[in-house]
């Protein structure tokens, strides 16, 4: 992925760009508003990380403008402000996704890549079907098969597993999933996903050789193998 | 306000001494004056009746009974309102003149004095009158009493009495009443600094009480009172900066800690983490703690909702309900969500949720297999307000901790080590619902718990 990451404080920016490359991904650092701007208009991305608050101009108006000025490079908000109304506003702004700093990397590299997939994949809203190995889905029907046998699911199941498909090969954290299949934005106290998730394995792999439902140890879960861009 | 309430203030209270006291003084002073007014008088009295019957004396030593005779004549003769009254009498006790009747009946006092009562004609009216006389030898047997009525003196005196003691009256009814009218009003300024101060305490340090309109030491203790309360809000808000500090500063030192640990067991071969990851996830717990405390902060320091979006509460406990579902299930715990009706709270979705997660979470983690956890959504009616409970069968909490373990840390120390977890969780829940001006109560489920979530 090619990114270009917008923040004023030095250290957290060579500590992103350190890890990002370290995982593979090429990153550019531009130290306020104003070289933000100039670089996302000069550069081609794949995905913007933008501080919220920096001097010159802050990273909501930042938004604004590339949005105004026609770029549609997905963008990841990176905010010490972390109440209700930060994160509205945040994604009202016109940013894609909302972190709260402090974060764990291996949250904003899944979203990150997310993010990417997203507009990568062309009509990914108009797909009729869903193919991760030997398990589809048939969003017209609502129905599930794996090898050919159909598998029962529950409707939040069948969401949760719709997700998984979409970002197959991705890691999908635990914030994420309850954001994009539950709706709600929040911490929960115990790991209650995990739960359900192991509800969902039982009926996609329990009679199947090969899991396609993996945990990814201190990150969450991927469907499938991984994914190499 | 109630009249009791009124009687017993300390300014009613006070102000009655006061007028009780007054009144007593005054009453004692115009007392010791009519004392002195009725002994002057009497003294006086007693003098011009020596005085008459010393010229009396003169008058027989000079022209003997026939001039004596002659000078009661002319006294009788002259009308006056106030005058003397004589008998003169020989050897043997027959009246020789005068106008007092020849053997009244006399009592006898000190020196000489005698006191009788007469019958005189005023206007046309026969009055008695108390007369106060004294004899005198005038020489040949001759005797003469002279006699002056003290009805006036008498009379001044009631008058004067009768006058104080109804000023004295009238000073107690009207100070008692006015007394009671002021301590009313003090006590009604008194009541609403009272109304203010609770209202504060309630959960508003952010605001201070009225001095406009107050006057006087009620305006001084107003002001006073809220130069209290801004030095307190100064300290409890220096307290909470210092551990949002620590958390706040804390937090990021940790979640690199965290990261780089991240990258060192992304490293090692697969089977070698085990230690590392209970570490990460150790850091974790701990953020997430940091995370809870800075957004307890938050809600509790910042503005309560404005505005806020309909939150269809029904829906949203379907979705809490529905999401613990599994995790009842695992743990053999019968999860029922009883919402008949939906209801509408305005509020912010995500943290109503976060809320009833919070409660749902901790229910399930005191709740034993085979037990079961009932919410229920009721209320909502005109203004009666929405009401959530959250009842489970397990070990509920002694009536002695339910008003602590809404303190930050806090744990019941029974759970400590028992269960996991870091002691925010209730406090979160508290600020939720205080900042959608709302309220959390516990009470005994028997057995087991009760949580009484209250919204507007």
């Amino acid at each position: 992925m090619n990114i270009l990451l917008v923040e004023d404080d030095k250290r957290v920016a060579a500590f992103i760009v350190a890890q990002l490359s370290a995982a593979g991904h090429t990153c550019v650092h531009a130290l306020d508003g104003e070289a933000g701007n100039q670089a996302a208009s000069a550069g081609n991305y794949d995905v913007m990380v933008i501080d919220r608050m920096m001097p010159r101009v802050d990273g909501l108006s930042l938004i604004k403008s590339l949005r105004a000025q026609g770029n549609n490079t997905p963008v990841l908000v990176l905010s010490a402000l972390g109440e209700v109304d930060d994160r509205v506003q945040g994604l009202h702004s016109g940013a894609d996704d909302y972190l709260v700093k402090p974060f764990a990397m291996e949250e904003l590299v899944a979203r990150l890549e997310v993010l990417h997939r997203r507009v990568s994949l062309p009509g990914g809203d108009t797909q009729t079907k869903l193919v991760v190995q030997d398990l589809t889905m048939d969003l017209l029907r609502q129905e599930v098969q794996r090898d050919g046998t159909s598998i029962t699911l529950q409707p939040r199941e069948y969401k949760l597993l719709e997700f998984l498909m979409r970002h197959a090969g991705q890691v999908v954290t635990r914030a994420m999933l309850l954001e994009q299949v539950w709706g709600y934005h929040f911490d929960p106290q115990t790991n209650v996903i995990d739960v359900h998730v192991s509800r969902l394995r039982q009926k996609i792999d329990k009679d199947f050789e090969h899991p396609l439902l993996t945990t990814v140890r201190g990150a969450g879960y991927r469907l499938g193998t991984e994914r190499v861009d | 306000m109630q009249i009791k309430e009124v009687l017993n203030s300390l300014t009613f209270r006070y102000i009655a001494k006061y007028v009780v006291v007054l009144s007593s003084t005054v009453f004692l002073l115009v007392g010791a004056y009519y004392v002195y007014f009725s002994y002057t008088s009497f003294e006086e009295l007693g003098e011009s009746v020596l005085e008459e019957l010393e010229t009396l004396e003169l008058v027989y030593t000079g022209q003997s009974l026939i001039g004596v005779e002659q000078y009661i004549e002319d006294k009788m003769a002259t009308p006056s309102v106030n005058r003397f009254y004589y008998l003169i009498t020989d050897k043997q006790g027959k009246k020789v003149a005068g106008d007092l009747p020849a053997a009244p009946r006399y009592r006898e006092f000190d020196d000489g004095w005698l006191g009788f009562e007469m019958a005189l004609q005023n206007l046309g009216a026969s009055v008695e009158v108390d007369f106060l006389a004294h004899p005198m030898p005038l020489g040949d047997g001759y005797r003469a009493i002279v006699a002056r009525d003290y009805a006036d003196i008498v009379n001044r005196a009631e008058l004067m009495f009768r006058t104080l003691f109804r000023v004295m009256i009238a000073t107690l009814i009207l100070g008692i009443t006015g007394g009671f009218f002021s301590a009313a009003r003090t006590l009604d300024q008194v009541e609403r600094l009272n109304r203010e101060m609770s209202h504060i305490i309630r959960g508003e340090p952010g605001q201070r009480l009225q001095v406009e309109g107050e006057k006087g030491y009620i305006r001084a203790q107003a002001i006073l009172m809220n130069q209290m309360l801004e030095k307190m809000e100064t300290l409890m808000e220096g307290v909470r900066r210092v551990s949002d500090n620590i958390a706040h500063d804390l937090r990021t030192p940790l979640t690199r800690m965290r990261n780089d640990l991240s990258q060192l067991r992304a490293r090692m071969a697969s089977g070698d983490g085990e230690q590392l990851e209970r570490i990460i996830e150790e850091c974790d717990d701990l953020l997430s703690s940091f995370n809870a405390l800075l957004r307890i902060s938050a809600l509790e320091s910042g503005n309560r909702l404005a505005g806020g979006n309909d939150v269809e509460l029904r829906a949203l406990l379907q979705d809490v309900v529905e999401l613990y579902e599994p995790l009842a299930h695992v743990q053999g715990i019968e999860l029922q969500l009883d919402a008949p009706r939906s209801q509408i709270c305005k509020g912010e979705a995500d943290l109503l949720f976060q809320m009833f997660t919070n409660i749902l979470d901790n229910a399930i983690k005191y709740t034993p297999p085979n037990g079961e956890i009932r919410v229920q959504l009721s209320g909502g009616e005109a203004d009666a307000g929405q009401r959530i409970m959250f009842a489970d069968s397990g070990p509920g909490i002694p009536m002695e901790e339910r008003k602590k373990v809404f303190r930050r840390f806090y744990r019941v120390e029974s759970s400590r080590g028992e269960h996991p977890g870091h002691g925010l969780g209730l406090s979160l829940v508290q600020a939720i619902a205080q900042y959608h001006y709302g309220s959390v109560k516990l009470t005994a489920n028997n057995p087991g718990l009760r949580v009484l979530v209250n919204l507007p």
